[in-house]
């Protein structure tokens, strides 16, 4: 039995959690799988204790900026909460249109990335081309592309004018008629079949014993979202669906994450409609009472938890933040096993680690005494070789 | 006949089922309830939940530093994720350890290492308490998130 | 000959991007320089895989201590002459995680860094232009 290391650094781009996985193989099957996280750990969490609340909004912003819209939305709720404070309805309203649009800017990015491992630059370009619309409608509304800072403590900071409406609801027309092409492809073309069918395959129960959360617990057919079981910020007005599947392979996380787009266009619609009239914010005090509160956001890798602890002083007591990446780790080692080397890409990319992280891996034959090393762009070449000469054939 | 929400049955049965053992309980808000307990009763109760409420799902461990104890929240989800209970419990900060709860949710394998490497409690029984988020050349015995420890230099 | 190479290093600069404990917009942010819409690569830039076909080395993140001794050696291992583009204000100075515990600062903690992008995150368009600015430099250097 050889041992396969693989030391992760983020020479990749974009990681949120770059982990490293130990790996242990029999023949060239994984047999288990053992993470060791840690290269992007900042210490954000001491970080909070020493600003002030306010300054921790910035802070929890760029935890993830990919995702940086539910870290705000929760922070802020969890202070709200605090305040004992509900805000205002259109400002909730808001929130929900600009959490869409992080979702779905989200998802269209790990779709153009799912192409990049599996070889399929064509699809990754034009994803991300048409992924630019999203950028561009955050930027309307708030002047960044990616981190729009909309959320504050007490509502929202910036307003949807007429005009911004409008370009929206264009924007949505032209992202569903663009998605459900790209729907059409992931459904009828070999290159992601053959890659993501019955690869990584994670049954319910171990699922649900796991913990795993967001799209990977919804492609194993568990129903959990928290815009469901936990409504915050309005939720609960807006009729969606909950898209499950019950492939529980990568195949179906790519179709979760695919349906989840559409769901969201429709939620924005929704919203634009109904979007009620009134203030935005809610002035309150710079520093919340004692007390402490939970809450969860549905994030678009699943659900975020932040817990807020206030002893009345300017800065945090404690903030106890859990992403959703680090509950489905114990997911992905599972889902590796059994599976070959060049599926490794395409598992990991499965639980959408913010990209994929693997940057070196060493290998260590220890029945012939040899070693070798190859980069992530050499283990990608030997997993499209690997399936252009047949594969499981 | 009047109808109880769930917050306050759950509140309910966990009394009647631990008597005083539940120290102190409260509703929060719709969906969220905390109660409080000596760290011996962590594993009946979450056990209880188990066999009771169909708790499977953990979504993480908070350990705060209070000084002399470090306090420890396990946030559950049952009813289908749909109700957070949330376990709080202390340990002496000289001589942090509690049981380990990965038999009963394998979930909270990661969450357990994560409050062992920041602040140092020791879960009894998990399978791996190896480091898991600080650098490989972070000091043994340090725990940045206790409140006596303060950075240097800054 | 010294000529035509400089000639050539300038009109097609070869890229390897790295993060170094980051937030990830930044990262996103750099690989849109390289979609359609931005489209870096009409200026003759490559992204590569590996450190020993590169020129350039773009960074984003403030740098993590677990990352610091492997930036260094990504930036050993790239051959003369190598230059550096910080990408972002995490990159340039530490930015928002001034303070935390496990982050060193900016990269030039690290590595000798040629230009500097602010921006929080970068934009695409800054990003290219950084890459000008670059290339203007190494015009001079000529």
């Amino acid at each position: 039995m050889s041992i396969y290391k693989i030391p992760v650094g983020p020479q990749h781009p974009a990681i949120k959690e770059a982990f490293q996985f130990n790996f242990e193989l029999d023949g060239e099957i994984i047999v288990n799988v053992k993470p060791r996280l840690g290269f992007v750990h900042r210490g954000i969490e001491k970080g909070m204790e020493l600003r002030s609340w306010v300054q921790g909004i910035y802070l929890s912003e760029r935890i993830c900026g990919i995702c940086n819209v539910p870290h705000t939305t929760c922070y802020c709720i969890a202070v709200e909460k605090l305040h004992d404070v509900d805000v205002p309805k259109r400002a909730q309203y808001l929130r929900i249109i600009i959490n869409e649009l992080n979702r779905i800017h989200s998802h269209l990015l790990w779709l153009g990335v799912l192409g990049m491992e599996l070889g399929f630059l064509t699809f990754y370009m034009y994803v991300w081309r048409d992924r630019e619309r999203v950028m561009d409608l955050v930027e309307l509304i708030s002047g960044n592309r990616v981190t729009p800072s909309m959320n504050f403590i007490g509502g929202v900071v910036y307003d949807i004018t007429p005009k911004m409406e409008m370009a929206i609801k264009k924007g949505m027309d032209y992202l569903e008629e663009r998605t459900k092409y790209y729907k059409s492809v992931v459904l009828n073309e070999p290159t992601i079949k053959v890659r993501t069918e019955n690869i990584g395959v994670l049954n319910k129960s171990a699922a649900t014993d796991l913990c795993a959360v967001g799209p990977v617990a919804r492609a194993s057919d568990l129903k959990t979202d928290v815009r469901f079981d936990d409504p915050y910020s309005s939720y609960d007005e807006i009729p969606f669906n909950l898209v499950t599947y019950s492939y529980c392979d990568v195949f179906a996380r790519v179709l979760v994450r695919v349906d989840e787009v559409l769901e969201s266009i429709n939620i924005i619609r929704e919203c634009l409609d109904k979007l009620p009239s009134g203030p935005i914010m809610k002035k309150l005090k710079r520093t919340p009472p004692p007390g402490e509160f939970t809450v969860r956001v549905e994030a678009p890798r699943g659900e975020l938890m932040y817990y807020v602890k206030s002893d009345g002083k300017e800065n945090p007591y404690r903030v106890k933040i859990r992403t959703p990446t680090l509950a489905n780790i114990p997911a992905v080692c599972e889902m590796l096993k059994g599976y070959h080397i060049a599926d490794i890409p395409a598992i990991i990319a499965s639980i959408d680690p913010c990209y994929c992280c693997t940057e070196r891996m060493l290998f260590i034959d220890k029945a012939r005494n040899k070693r070798w090393i190859w980069s992530h762009s050499q283990l990608r070449k030997y997993s499209l070789e690997w399936y252009e000469n047949g594969g499981r054939r | 006949m009047t109808t109880i929400s769930r917050e306050e049955f759950i509140l309910k049965e966990l009394k009647f089922a631990f008597n005083d053992k539940i120290l102190e309980s409260r509703i929060a808000a719709p969906r969220y309830v905390y109660v409080t307990v000596n760290k011996e009763t962590v594993i009946p109760l979450v056990k209880f939940l188990k066999e009771n409420f169909g708790l499977r799902h953990i979504v993480t461990i908070t350990g705060t530093d209070f000084g002399e104890y470090i306090e420890l929240i396990y946030h559950l989800a049952i009813y289908g994720r749909t109700l957070m209970v949330n376990v709080k419990t202390k340990v002496p900060k000289d001589d942090p350890e509690i049981e380990s709860i990965v038999k009963l949710l394998p979930g909270a394998t990661l969450y357990e290492r994560e409050v062992h490497d920041l602040l140092g409690v020791v879960f009894t029984g998990h399978p791996n308490l190896e480091r898991l988020i600080l650098p490989d050349d972070w000091p043994e015995g340090v725990y940045p998130l206790r409140k006596d420890w303060k950075m240097e230099g800054m | 000959m010294v000529s035509i190479i400089g000639w050539s290093r300038i009109r097609s600069p070869w890229i390897l991007y790295m993060c170094t404990g980051a937030c990830n917009a930044c990262d996103i942010e750099v690989l849109a320089a390289l979609t359609p819409r931005f489209d870096v690569e009409r200026f003759g830039i490559l992204l590569k895989g590996s450190p020993r076909h590169a020129d350039v080395l773009v960074v984003t993140g403030a740098v993590t201590r677990q990352v610091a001794p492997r930036l260094k050696r990504i930036y050993e291992q790239m051959p003369n002459p190598k230059f550096v583009i910080a990408a972002g204000t995490c990159a340039t100075s530490g930015g928002v995680y001034w303070g935390c515990y496990n982050v060193l600062g900016g990269i030039d903690k690290v590595i000798p860094v040629d230009v500097y992008i602010p921006g929080c995150p970068v934009h695409p368009q800054a990003v290219i232009q950084g890459v000008a600015k670059l290339l203007a430099k190494l015009q001079e250097a000529k």
